[in-house]
């Protein structure tokens, strides 16, 4: 068995294509049209184009429990995922100023610089940087 | 302060408290990050530190979860990785990434990565010109 695609649900498909792709920096991989305006969508990271794939999942859309699910990680201010970055300050930097919004600033805890913005879909991301 | 930022911040309290214990495996792992390519070991990195062997054997499982051993074959593996790429040769990528041995340099890249590394060099090349 190997892990080739973890998935991250969206609000909106197009909408987090463009977010994930210009603002955080991935390229798209694969986009096939499914049933009604759903697409199988998947991101790499520019360096690791043969790494894990991240699906953009509309599920939140078409399953009730996930929106649930969703908003209360909304709420509680948990991120529903977490990407590595080789500098926090500079990513962080970086963001804001293309508009970014971040709920934590870049932050130390143990061994990890981290912080956490907001990704427009219904989800707030955890970048890391291993000190 | 979120639900998250106050558990966090719990946890701090609770687990990671200790700032010199903290700045001390930091310390070993950017050790090991700057020499990763030279013949590292345990007694000298404790030596270099100025604590037991056992003891920092323990706090860098305890703070990056992985021994010093699997940290630095992950750190060499990865960088051979960029040098295949760059078209190094495998001995030549096997001594600059700090292994002492090519069977065991290849032995580990296979376990690691599923191809031996000139299984993985002669794919990378093939997806560079198909690209270009």
């Amino acid at each position: 068995m190997k892990i080739t695609v973890i998935s991250i649900p969206v609000r909106d498909q197009e909408k987090a294509l463009h977010f994930y792709t210009e603002k955080l920096g991935f390229i798209k991989k694969k986009d096939m049209p499914l049933d009604g305006d759903n697409r199988w969508i998947t991101l790499v990271s520019k360096d690791a184009q043969d790494g894990p794939e991240l699906l953009l999942e509309p599920a939140p859309l078409h399953f009730e429990p996930c929106k649930v699910f969703q908003d209360s990680l909304m709420a509680a201010g948990i991120p529903w995922t977490q990407f590595d970055v080789d500098s926090v300050d500079a990513e962080y930097e970086r963001l804001t100023k293309i508009g970014v919004e971040f709920s934590i600033k870049p932050s130390i805890f143990s061994t990890v610089k981290y912080a956490v913005f907001n990704d427009t879909c219904g989800n707030y991301i955890q970048i890391v940087e291993n000190l | 302060m979120s639900f998250y930022e106050e558990k966090i911040s719990q946890l701090k309290k609770s687990h990671y408290s200790n700032d010199k214990q903290i700045e001390s495996v930091i310390g070993i792992k950017n050790y090991i990050d700057n020499n990763y390519d030279t013949d590292l070991n345990l007694d000298f990195l404790s030596y270099t530190r100025f604590i037991s062997k056992y003891h920092l054997l323990r706090l860098f499982k305890r703070y990056y979860g992985l021994t010093p051993r699997q940290y630095l074959i992950d750190k060499r593996i990865e960088k051979s990785k960029t040098h295949l790429k760059e078209q190094m040769s495998v001995t030549e990528t096997c001594f600059a990434v700090g292994f002492q041995s090519l069977g065991s340099f290849s032995s580990l890249f296979k376990s690691r990565t599923g191809q031996s590394p000139s299984q993985y060099q002669k794919e990378q090349f093939s997806r560079s010109t198909s690209h270009s």
